[in-house]
């Protein structure tokens, strides 16, 4: 159950399901909330040969103190050393002294550690040619914005996790009228007042304020950014009725997450109007199915999240006019199979989440007709064996989550026919070898979770067919070192999870040193000791470790990083 | 060695390198001059003249060319830059999509 927890409000992953390009800002390399940096070979002088700028660039890096300046260097040159220093960790306060002019186009120094106004001098000698800036959890504080007034072209500024910017410090960004994208999460000292510097951002396409308490009445001052396509206020729990109002001539938003606020079915009525919305957040906001009525005017909407709402049976009939959505998530609300009958008609539904619903087998039948879904999640649901046969026909189905269900070996052989079936959860107790028995034809599978199921050795002889298998978590506590035999072969998995079979020993390490792919592994509670250790030394793209309550000691598991294993970041014991 | 298997690089000063055209390939830049039929004089001659790139430079890049071709062949050597050189030469490579 604990580990539920960590699938709650992942909206970022349920848009890319629906298209991946809802946000994209001015400058088209970010379609996402925080600007990440571009991932680096973390294992050079593996395979590909470096090319000569790279060397080149490694170079500087390694003799950064003898620059003075770069600006002499065509800027692309001098931003791919800047990148390089950033990836590496090795720009400093003096090292930044050399970009001083260099008319850098993109800073990205989010969670960069030591930022602090001092950078703000090079930074803003960047000038006109400066377009993004990323000075996520820094210490910038107000006072050190006043600089940005020399970036005119900014179009996209994150200022997430800074506790020492407040209302002051806005009023230096009020004049940045290039601004597409601005992003202040979890910012505190943000207000309605300071919130008037916004006005002036004529061209804001996206505006993150996730997680700032401050902001109730501040929205009026965003009323005219009528170019505003994405406005996230999640876990804004200041957030009423009375601050939707100003969104009503929003038109050209496409997405707004207003999730874990108090806005009611009351201020939901005030979205009637934006015909172009398709992704609305509400999850754990006090809406009933009352909204469903406004909600209906929205002929765009494809992306519906109602997790943790109020909703009941009553009033679901109007989900049957929602028939564009492709996206829905009703979970932890209280509703039965009688709801699910208004979803009879979602034939465009992809993706529907049910979890901790009041529903039962009977409700599924309402289900076949939703040929297109692709992912299904009943976790928590009263859904047993006899519901299974309702989703046979569901050929496109990916993704389908039993666990913590009533279903029952007997049931799964209505499962075996789904073959494009990549994700199965059958994390729940009753499930046994016999029911593994019966899903050897899903070969596509790449993600099994049988987290607690009752699986013993016999029953691994079963996985030998899903070679596709990237994760895999047995954790039943039935398995012993000749089960392991069954998984040593299963070359694609990078996660496994083997942890609560108390009785795999170091013999376990030693076959699965074949599984070089293997990101994250955990064999907690069993009887691993630090002499297996060595066995992992071939498991070079190992990130996490665990293995908690066994002979095993964190210094122990210190020593086999610094030798063997670089990768390695997280690991238990630490 | 056969004429058309090599190229010249000539660099600012006159100097001239005849190399491999396989190593030479290592290049993008020079890939595309030598087999993009016609359009380039370069195609017909085997010979790339380039008046911004100092010999001392060039022949460090020619040296890149067999050390990147060793590389490729399973041989992990590391490749040595004079620190002087460092900036212009990352410049020449910017040039030569190298």
């Amino acid at each position: 159950m604990l580990r539920k927890r960590d699938q709650l409000d992942n909206e970022d992953g349920l848009h890319r399901g629906v298209s991946g390009r809802y946000c994209k800002s001015g400058s088209s390399k970010w379609l996402t909330t925080t600007f990440t940096r571009p991932v680096v070979e973390s294992q050079r002088g593996k395979g590909k040969c470096p090319s000569l700028m790279e060397l080149c660039t490694y170079k500087i890096r390694e003799d950064i103190d003898n620059y003075g300046s770069f600006s002499m260097l065509p800027r692309d040159l001098s931003q791919q050393i800047f990148n390089e220093l950033v990836n590496s960790q090795c720009l400093t306060d003096v090292s930044l002294k050399a970009f001083r002019d260099c008319a850098l186009q993109d800073l990205y120094l989010g969670e960069y550690p030591g930022v602090n106004d001092n950078w703000m001098d090079v930074i803003s000698s960047q000038g006109s040619s400066l377009l993004s800036l990323d000075l996520s959890a820094s210490d910038i504080s107000d006072s050190g914005l006043i600089y940005l007034k020399d970036c005119a072209n900014l179009q996209a500024l994150n200022l997430n996790y800074c506790d020492q910017i407040s209302d002051r410090g806005l009023q230096h960004i009020s004049g940045l009228s290039d601004l597409t994208s601005l992003s202040f999460r979890r910012n505190s000292g943000i207000t309605a007042q300071g919130m008037t510097a916004f006005s002036s951002l004529v061209n804001l396409l996206k505006l993150d304020l996730e997680k700032c308490p401050g902001i109730h009445g501040g929205l009026v001052h965003i009323k005219g950014l009528t170019k505003l396509e994405c406005l996230n206020i999640k876990w804004c729990n200041c957030i009423t009725d009375a601050d939707m109002k100003p969104l009503s001539g929003l038109t050209n938003l496409k997405s707004l997450q207003i999730s874990c606020s108090k806005v009611t079915d009351f201020g939901i009525t005030y979205l009637k109007g934006l015909q172009k919305l398709s992704i609305l957040n509400l999850e754990g906001c006090p809406v009933t199915a009352s909204c469903l009525d406004s909600l209906s005017a929205l002929a765009s909407l494809l992306y519906l999240n109602l997790s943790r709402c109020n909703l009941s049976d009553d009033g679901c009939e109007k989900f049957s006019q929602l028939g564009n959505l492709k996206v829905v998530n009703l979970g932890f609300n209280d509703i039965s199979d009688s709801c699910l009958v208004h979803l009879k008609g979602l034939t465009n539904l992809e993706s529907l989440n049910l979890d901790s619903c009041r529903i039962g087998d009977d409700g599924l039948v309402h289900l076949t007709g939703l040929q297109r879904l692709k992912c299904l999640e009943l976790s928590d649901t009263e859904v047993g064996s006899n519901g299974l046969r309702h989703l046979s026909g569901l050929g496109n189905l990916e993704s389908i989550n039993l666990s913590f269900t009533i279903v029952t070996d007997g049931g799964l052989r209505k499962l075996s026919g789904l073959s494009s079936l990549k994700s199965l959860n059958l994390d729940a107790r009753q499930i046994t070898d016999a029911g593994l028995a019966a899903l050897t034809s899903l070969t596509g599978l790449t993600h099994l979770d049988l987290f607690g199921a009752r699986i013993t050795d016999s029953g691994t002889n079963y996985l030998r067919n899903f070679k596709n298998l990237r994760s895999l978590e047995i954790c039943g506590g039935g398995l012993t070192d000749a089960g392991v035999k069954n998984i040593k072969d299963l070359s694609s998995l990078s996660l496994l999870n083997l942890s609560q079979n108390c009785n795999l020993t170091d013999k376990t390490l030693e076959m699965i040193s074949g599984l070089t792919g293997l990101v994250s592994l955990n064999v907690s509670n069993s009887r691993i000791t630090s002499a297996g250790l060595r066995h992992l030394k071939p498991l070079k793209n190992l990130r996490s470790l665990t293995l908690e309550s066994c002979k095993v000691t964190a210094n122990d598991i210190r020593k086999l990083q610094s030798a063997d294993l670089p990768n390695l970041v997280n690991f238990r014991p630490e | 060695m056969k004429k058309e298997d090599t190229v010249k690089l000539i660099s600012a000063e006159g100097m001239e390198f005849v190399i491999d055209k396989e190593a030479a390939m290592v290049s993008q830049t020079i890939r595309n001059m030598l087999t993009s039929p016609g359009s380039f004089a370069e195609t017909e001659h085997g010979e790339v003249t380039f008046p911004e790139i100092s010999a001392v430079i060039l022949e460090k890049i020619c040296q890149y060319f067999y050390w990147s071709l060793q590389y490729s062949r399973g041989k992990e050597t590391e490749f040595y830059i004079e620190p002087e050189l460092t900036l212009e030469l990352m410049m020449a490579a910017n040039y030569l999509h190298t």
